[in-house]
């Protein structure tokens, strides 16, 4: 008996230890609570509104929105940038850039015209747009509640209420008819403040504008600590107030920011010295106003650079797009122009290489900064246009003189100088076909040349071989006549294809918002 | 120890017992029988005769049929001599008798004699079988053993002794009532189950060898969805119970590994499977048992003594390219004619004839007979290897089990592989009968290669007109710049990319569990379980600067890493109480999880050629880093009632508290409350031979999910991104500060019927709705964020489950079991926000949630063929009215002017498997069979390969049989006319393809070596097998796989099946020793 009683006192020291052991952590598990877990890398709303550092970061977001591939339809898509976006779905669909090949992505539809609600490019392009100004609208309104802001406060401001401004611009002329063709007719949803609705309808084009050029002036007022071109200015503003004014057709107002940004004193016309090295050194360009900046973290390559379609050094994209017959016939009677120095012909032994037929003219003006095929800081805004801005102006108001002075001022700094036209209109032309002859040429692949046409309420003539030919196979293809017999060669400014339709998500969930037709 | 001898000396005539006891020791059991019978018992007095405590209520029963029912759950026997003298004692070591002829009977539980078993001298081949009675007589030496063996019961053994009759009783290895069943947090005998519940042996898993317990499970389960959705090496299946009853959590079930949520395991290890359907079972998981519960026993010591267990897998796999049959040079160039014919839509001068002059011009005859066949130079047949090893053992205090796993696949895909080594080490020590500490720790390491989509991608597209390899042999380097011709639409040669390129990743986990089990009174139990776990991986993607593309000259290395650490902290108290023929038992306590996430990774690009690390990456290096953190924190309880072992009743309640949602809205809780009745233990199916069991269950109960990652309340900017160089905040997210749980009601009703022990049926019927579904409500994008996380909107699934098992023959030396089951869910969505879309990014495939809508629904034109005059696609147009009320439906050819509509859903209208196991002797062959019927999967990998001429650089699919190509006005036509084919890529019903498919999932064929010539050279058992998987796959499906991914993600939407990792056909060997 005594030795049975001995073992079991020993078993049960042990086992008390052992119970302790468990029991403890479990009482003390029970009193230890659910913590608040904050993410790493993302930061409150209301924590980063508070600080300046948080909207300096905040007005950064806004900027870096531009290049970034933000996540999108449960994917990261490296299609899918902002930049990308607006050079692809405005040139592609010009008659400067010509398809060498049918695709799956959805760029190809600025080429073929077969718009869709659900198109992923121009989808993201809308939501992109719009949070960048939701960004804008959190930084300006908790800057506005900070008495007496500081003047790199009010900086930072300014940039926000330019960006804002920008976004429903670009919105605006990809997804609303032309100001010239209807001020009333539907525009784009503004928003302004972040309170506002979810749900909205869309303004009408004047309302648009009247609100751009409201926050543009608001921000031109604001910015007096200048930060750089990689950032938005009081010049950046003014030049969006050109731009603006002259898409109204408001000829005064054109001349008259053209005018400040020229005089301004802060930059000069490159050169045709200098010219071919511009878009590879944007950041340091003595013509930029405003580009956005990309660093060689930022080199997407092949699959997310704006170089990739329209450029490649054999590997560095996919380099289907082209300059088209079109524009190099267009500057076919001056191969001295600087400007063919962004047109870089596919050659081997000096034989001009064909995709599917279509000849190969790459395109160098996304390409080169830091010697990457696939990396340049996209110019926004730069001096050229402020003089071709007021030289159409000058054109419509007709002041031809000046006109013909502000054209040949480009012509003079792009190896031109022995073809200026001297204040003489060449026989069967206007002067406004003279400045939108020099602004193809100058601003080529920028952005600009399908709004110039559709808002002078002229014709797209893509009459020349390629792949946005419906239905055209290579063997179609016979370079020494012109195709004929193809849909949609000639595009007329009252094609509702001119335009992008409203995203399919966008109407799906803002009953307010009505569709283009 | 005390021994103590205990005779009856009593002797009546009679047979038949009548008893009523409760709560008795086993010796007055005994002792009541002795005084109501004329037999005596023979036995040692150990513990289990003074503590096991019986109730019991018999009427005029067999002394076998009383004598099973009480020892049930024990490891004792029982023998009968003439004299009706019984002897108990361990089965193994019952009686010993004088050498000689002896005789005797051999019956089933109930009493009925069983003829034709076999009756051997263990360790010879000298035997007998029992005849028409069950009566047998056989010459036996001193000290030898028989052994009783009878198709569909247990084995039994026992030793024989001189002039004496033995009374054998077999137990059916069908009646598994009284097998222990590992529910929750506790263990319960299969009969007082209340909730839906399926176990799966082990014996019903060693058909299929894979590293992956889900292909295990494939058509085994009623109810269960096994998707192998890829073929890669490692791949693990998608598994999805009763349906899909969420949008945007997790609907994997929640597995558990010894009692512990999460965990590793190896299959080789694993003992049983219990898949929890229920909320009456999976509510004591509370807040993470959504999508059901599967709970992964492994193994533990079995016998007393050492054995060891070792198995060796080996075979290949081939890769199934399914019902998509790429073109070959010759068939591509016929084909290409077809883009050649006379054609301008529009014009009226059209020949509608191939212009072959122009078409030889640019398709020289040569072409014909260019040949080469990518798919087959990059997918191969490939090796796999697995090795299994395991020791186990027990001793009075301590047991163990060790297993050790060798797994190596090679992949079908070029430069694709796997391999995993696991250690798994189960321990327990009985310091008393009362008190145990088991250390459990499970050691895993895998490397591996993984590969790029595009190189599949290309194996497909690229045309059979080029040569991936030069004059010597070696992948011929292409890119834009180079000036042969090189006929696929991309400058790329898949092959050349792979030969200098490299993904592999490498992956470290170990478990550790500590479980601690004391019994404070007789009726007072504490138990604490406790997992410590951490896992890093790594995964590094590498082009040389040989490789064409984008990395061209720089070559670029990505290497990203996670490392993942946790514990988990179950402490319960348990208690089991009886009084009479009343039993409650339950526990109560708490439970804590805290898991961590950290992740880094580092890129960068212009590598020297030949090395391979960060170090030497000269430009455009990025890093990236991030962490997370969950918290959960649980309350658990659990009650059970039953009654006179007939009626069972059961509850619990469960709070969870997470760190997922705001303070405030972090606890919920999860009740269940479940039944059942036992009608076959009634005294008026007591002793029925034709209805063995009948038990009817219901239960309902709540769980929760809040799996949805950290912080999905918070109103947030990302800090990720920069803008020159310096920090750029980005708005990352809509706050939703009210963000709570999302719950699941289930109600569920259940019938198991058991038929003259050979039909074995269970029937189950469940609603499920899911309320306060985490949803992310579309937001227009114009306030610029996609979605925001909000509580709203249902989910209803209803079905029904089937499981039948059934022993169509059984006879000494052939048998034949079916096992089959089939469950059909319906899905409804209700309450649902405005219309919300989903679509996918890269292709506009959209799928459609709405009210009274189904989850997933596709939302896409509906295809209505070629127009017979023009060649051109058709879609629907619907003209509606202000009403929304249809006018017309008419065809167009303008794929803007198309109607969206919805089109169906790839979620199965029912699916299900059956399993024919055929015994003979000691061969058998078991074919397993798994069917999915009535969803929907959009094949989009046709976009490319049926695309009409638009891509005319990428090799095309071989037309099915009755599809036709438009060649002339008039023509019946199932694809468009190249000529005129504007939108026909574009999505529409027309790759929306029927996904229904019968797959023969599992051929083995198994032989058992006879046992006589093993033991002499020491080995118990061997058995060797051959095996093939996914031998064949019945389907109507067109496309590369029927079987296609239902997890939403990047780049991925449920039901869309793009070019993928094939799956694989899978031969196998493999031999087993046990000694």
């Amino acid at each position: 008996m005594n030795r049975v009683f001995k073992i079991r006192i020993f078993a049960g020291r042990a086992m008390n230890g052992i119970l302790l052991f468990f029991v403890l952590p479990a009482l003390l598990l029970t009193t230890a609570c659910v913590k608040d877990v904050t993410p790493s890398d993302s930061i409150t709303t209301a924590t980063l509104t508070t600080t300046s550092d948080g909207l300096a970061n905040a007005v950064n977001g806004a900027y870096a929105l531009l290049k970034d591939h933000v996540t999108f339809a449960g994917s990261t898509d490296e299609n899918n940038m902002y930049l990308r976006q607006y050079f692809e779905c405005s040139d592609f669909a010009s008659d400067d850039i010509v398809c060498g090949q049918t695709t799956t992505d959805p760029l190809y539809y600025s080429f073929s015209l077969g718009h869709t609600a659900t198109q992923t490019n121009m989808r993201y392009f809308w939501y992109i747009s719009y949070k960048i100004i939701n960004d804008a609208n959190t930084v300006i309104e908790a800057a506005e509640k900070i008495s007496n802001p500081d003047v790199s406060t009010r900086q930072l401001l300014g940039e926000c209420y330019f960006l804002r401004a920008f976004a429903h611009f670009n919105l605006v002329r990809f997804f609303a008819l032309p100001y010239t063709t209807s001020p009333s007719g539907t525009g784009v949803i503004l928003r302004t403040s972040s309170m506002d609705p979810a749900i909205k309808a869309r303004s009408t084009v004047q309302e648009v504008y009247q609100s751009v050029i409201g926050d543009a002036e608001k921000g031109a007022s604001l910015m007096n600590a200048a930060r750089g071109v990689g950032y938005a200015s009081k010049e950046a503003a003014w030049s969006l107030l050109s731009r603006v004014f002259l898409y109204e057709e408001n000829n005064d107002s054109t001349i008259y920011y053209s005018n400040q940004v020229i005089n301004s004193g802060k930059f000069s016309l490159t050169t045709a010295a200098t010219f071919p090295s511009l878009f590879a050194n944007a950041m340091s360009g003595t013509e930029t106003i405003f580009c956005v900046a990309f660093t060689s973290a930022e080199d997407y390559g092949k699959f997310g650079s704006i170089a990739s379609m329209v450029y490649s050094n054999g590997n560095s994209g996919w380099g289907e797009e082209y300059a088209s017959p079109s524009l190099r016939d267009t500057m076919s009677a001056h191969p001295e122009d600087i400007r063919w120095s962004y047109i870089v012909p596919d050659t081997v032994g000096g034989v001009i290489q064909k995709k599917n037929g279509i000849e190969m003219y790459y395109i160098s003006k996304f390409s080169n900064q830091g010697g990457s095929p696939t990396l340049s800081s996209p110019i926004m805004f730069r001096l050229a246009e402020m003089y071709l801005n007021r030289a159409e102006a000058e054109a419509k108001a007709g002041q031809i003189a000046e006109a013909l002075n502000d054209v040949d001022m480009i012509r003079t700094n792009r190896g031109l100088s022995a073809s200026l036209y001297n204040g003489q209109i060449p026989s069967g032309q206007t002067a406004l076909d003279v400045v939108l002859k020099e602004r193809r040429i100058e601003l080529a692949f920028e952005g600009h040349r399908s709004f110039d046409v559709y808002r002078n309420k002229r014709s797209m003539n893509r009459t020349y071989w390629g792949y946005h030919l419906l239905g055209l196979k290579e063997s179609d293809i016979d370079l020494s006549v012109l195709p004929s017999g193809y849909a949609n060669m000639i595009i007329t400014p009252d094609n509702p294809k001119i335009i992008y339709y409203i995203p399919i998500d966008e109407i799906e969930t803002n009953s307010l918002c009505t569709q283009n037709n | 120890m005390l021994v103590s001898l205990h005779i009856s000396l009593w002797a009546f005539s009679q047979t038949s017992i009548s008893l009523s006891v409760r709560k008795q020791p086993l010796s007055a059991v005994l002792t009541l029988i002795e005084q109501k019978s004329d037999y005596r018992f023979l036995y040692r007095e150990t513990s289990a005769f003074s503590r096991k405590e019986i109730s019991l209520k018999v009427e005029n029963a067999s002394l076998d049929y009383v004598l099973s029912l009480i020892l049930e759950g024990t490891d004792l026997g029982y023998t009968i001599n003439e004299n009706h003298l019984i002897m108990i004692g361990e089965k193994e070591e019952v009686t010993v008798l004088p050498a000689d002829w002896i005789t005797g009977v051999v019956k089933n539980e109930r009493g009925d004699p069983l003829p034709n078993v076999s009756v051997l001298i263990k360790g010879t081949t000298r035997g007998t079988q029992t005849d028409e009675r069950g009566r047998f007589s056989i010459e036996v030496a001193e000290g030898d053993s028989l052994q009783f063996s009878y198709i569909g019961f247990e084995p039994q053994s026992v030793k024989a002794g001189h002039g004496s009759a033995l009374a054998i009783i077999l137990r059916s290895v069908n009646q598994q009532i009284n097998e222990v069943v590992v529910v929750g947090y506790s263990d319960k005998k299969r009969s007082e189950l209340t909730s839906a519940i399926t176990v799966i042996s082990a014996e019903k898993l060693k058909d299929v060898t894979t590293n992956d317990i889900g292909s295990m499970l494939q058509g085994k389960v009623a109810g269960l969805q096994v998707v192998n959705s890829s073929g890669a090496p490692g791949a693990a299946a998608e598994i999805r119970l009763r349906g899909v009853s969420s949008v945007n959590a997790s609907q994997s079930p929640l597995i558990v590994v010894d009692g512990i949520i999460g965990g590793n395991y190896d299959p080789n290890d694993v003992e049983t499977i219990t898949v929890l359907k229920d909320a009456g079972a999976t509510a004591m998981y509370g807040s993470q048992a959504n999508a059901g519960v599967i709970i992964i026993t492994t193994k533990k010591a079995a016998a007393g003594k050492t054995s060891f267990e070792a198995k060796i897998t080996t075979g290949f796999r081939t890769p199934d390219f399914g019902k998509m049959k790429m073109m070959s040079g010759s068939q591509l160039y016929e084909h290409q004619k077809e883009y050649y014919r006379d054609y301008i839509p529009g014009d009226t001068g059209n020949s509608y004839k191939v212009d072959l002059l122009q078409f030889i011009n640019e398709r020289p005859r040569s072409l014909r007979t260019q040949n080469y066949d990518w798919l087959s130079d990059m997918f191969k047949r490939a090796p796999m290897t697995n090795f299994y090893f395991s020791a186990s053992g027990r001793t009075e205090k301590s047991d163990y089990y060790l297993g050790l796993t060798y797994y190596d696949e090679k992949g079908t895909f070029l430069n694709t592989d796997y391999q995993r080594i696991n250690l798994r080490a189960n321990s327990t020590h009985h310091f008393t009968p009362g008190i145990s500490l088991s250390n459990n720790i499970n050691v895993s390491g895998t490397t591996g290669k993984s590969y790029d989509y595009n190189d599949v991608y290309y194996a497909y597209l690229n045309m059979p007109w080029d040569n991936p390899y030069d004059s010597v042999g070696k992948p011929v380097y292409v890119d834009g710049n180079s000036t042969f011709k090189w006929w696929s639409r991309d400058k790329v040669n898949p092959i050349h990319t792979i030969a200098n390129s490299n993904h592999p990743y490498k992956n470290f986990d170990a478990n550790y569990d500590l479980d601690f089990n004391a019994a404070i009174t007789s009726w007072l139990s504490f138990s604490s379980t406790n997992r410590g776990a951490a896992s890093y991986f790594k995964g590094t993607t590498y082009y040389s600067p040989l490789v064409a593309g984008t990395y061209s000259g720089t070559g670029y290395l990505d290497e990203e890493s996670t490392l993942n650490y946790g514990y988990i902290s179950n402490d319960l108290l348990k208690f089991n109480l009886s009084s009479g023929e009343h039993r409650i038992s339950g526990l109560a306590g708490v439970a804590f999880e805290g898991s961590h996430t950290e992740l880094m990774g580092a890129s960068g690009k212009g590598l020297p050629v030949g090395l391979q690390v960060l170090s030497v990456v000269s430009n455009t290096q990025a890093v990236s880093g991030s962490n997370d953190a969950s918290i959960i924190q649980s309350y658990i309880s659990q009650l059970n009632y039953s009654f006179r072992d007939r009626y069972f009743l059961s509850g619990s309640y469960r709070v969870d508290g997470s760190s997922a949602f705001p303070s405030g809205h972090r606890y919920a809780s999860f009740p269940s409350v479940s039944a059942a009745w036992l009608a076959s233990r009634e005294s008026f199916l007591a002793g029925s031979h034709t209805i063995n069991n009948l038990k009817f269950r219901l239960s309902y109960g709540v769980t929760g999910t809040q799996d949805i990652g950290s912080s999905r309340y918070l109103g947030l900017y990302s800090l990720s991104s920069q803008y020159n160089s310096t920090v750029a905040a980005e708005p990352s997210q809509l706050a939703s500060p009210d963000l709570t749980w999302e719950s699941k009601y289930q109600w569920n009703a259940g019938i198991d019927i058991g038929l003259f022990r050979r039909i074995d049926l269970t029937v189950d019927l469940y609603n499920n709705i899911t309320k306060k579904l985490l949803l992310q409500v579309s937001q227009p994008l114009s306030v610029g964020f996609e979605q925001r996380w909000e509580n709203t909107g249902q989910i209803v699934n209803n079905g029904i489950e089937i499981g039948l098992s059934t022993a169509n023959i059984l006879t000494r030396d052939f048998s034949w079991k079916t096992d089959f089951n089939i469950s059909f869910n319906t899905n409804k969505l209700r309450q649902f926000p405005a219309t919300n879309i989903n679509t996918q990014s890269t292709w506009s495939i959209s799928q459609i949630y709405r009210e009274k809508g189904n989850l997933y629904e596709f939302y896409m034109p509906k295809w209505l063929g070629v127009d017979p005059q023009t060649g051109a696609p058709l879609w629907e147009q619907i003209t509606k009215d202000a009403q929304g009320k249809v006018i017309y439906r008419e065809a167009t050819s303008n794929y803007d002017s198309a109607t969206y509509q919805e089109v169906g859903s790839p979620l199965p209208k029912f699916q299900g498997g059956i399993t024919n196991t055929f015994r003979y002797k000691r061969l058998s062959l078991s074919v397993n069979a798994y069917f999915l019927y009535g969803n929907k999967v959009f094949s989009n990998s046709l976009r490319f390969v049926e695309n009409d001429g638009t891509e005319p650089y990428y090799n095309q699919a071989v037309l099915p049989k009755g599809y036709k190509i438009w060649t002339k006005p008039g023509d019946i036509a199932t694809e468009p006319s190249p000529q005129n084919a504007t939108n026909s890529t574009q999505t529409s019903s027309r790759y929306l393809k029927d996904g229904s498919f019968i797959s023969i999932r599992n051929v083995a064929l198994i032989y058992e070596l006879p046992s006589a010539f093993l033991k002499r050279i020491g080995v118990n058992g061997v058995t060797v097998g051959i095996s093939a998987d996914n031998v064949y796959t019945f389907t109507k499906f067109f496309g590369q796989d029927p079987q296609t991914t239902i997890t939403p993600g990047t780049y991925v939407m449920p039901g869309v099946s793009d070019f993928k990792y094939p799956n694989n056909r899978q031969y196998l060997f493999n031999v087993a020793f046990r000694f």
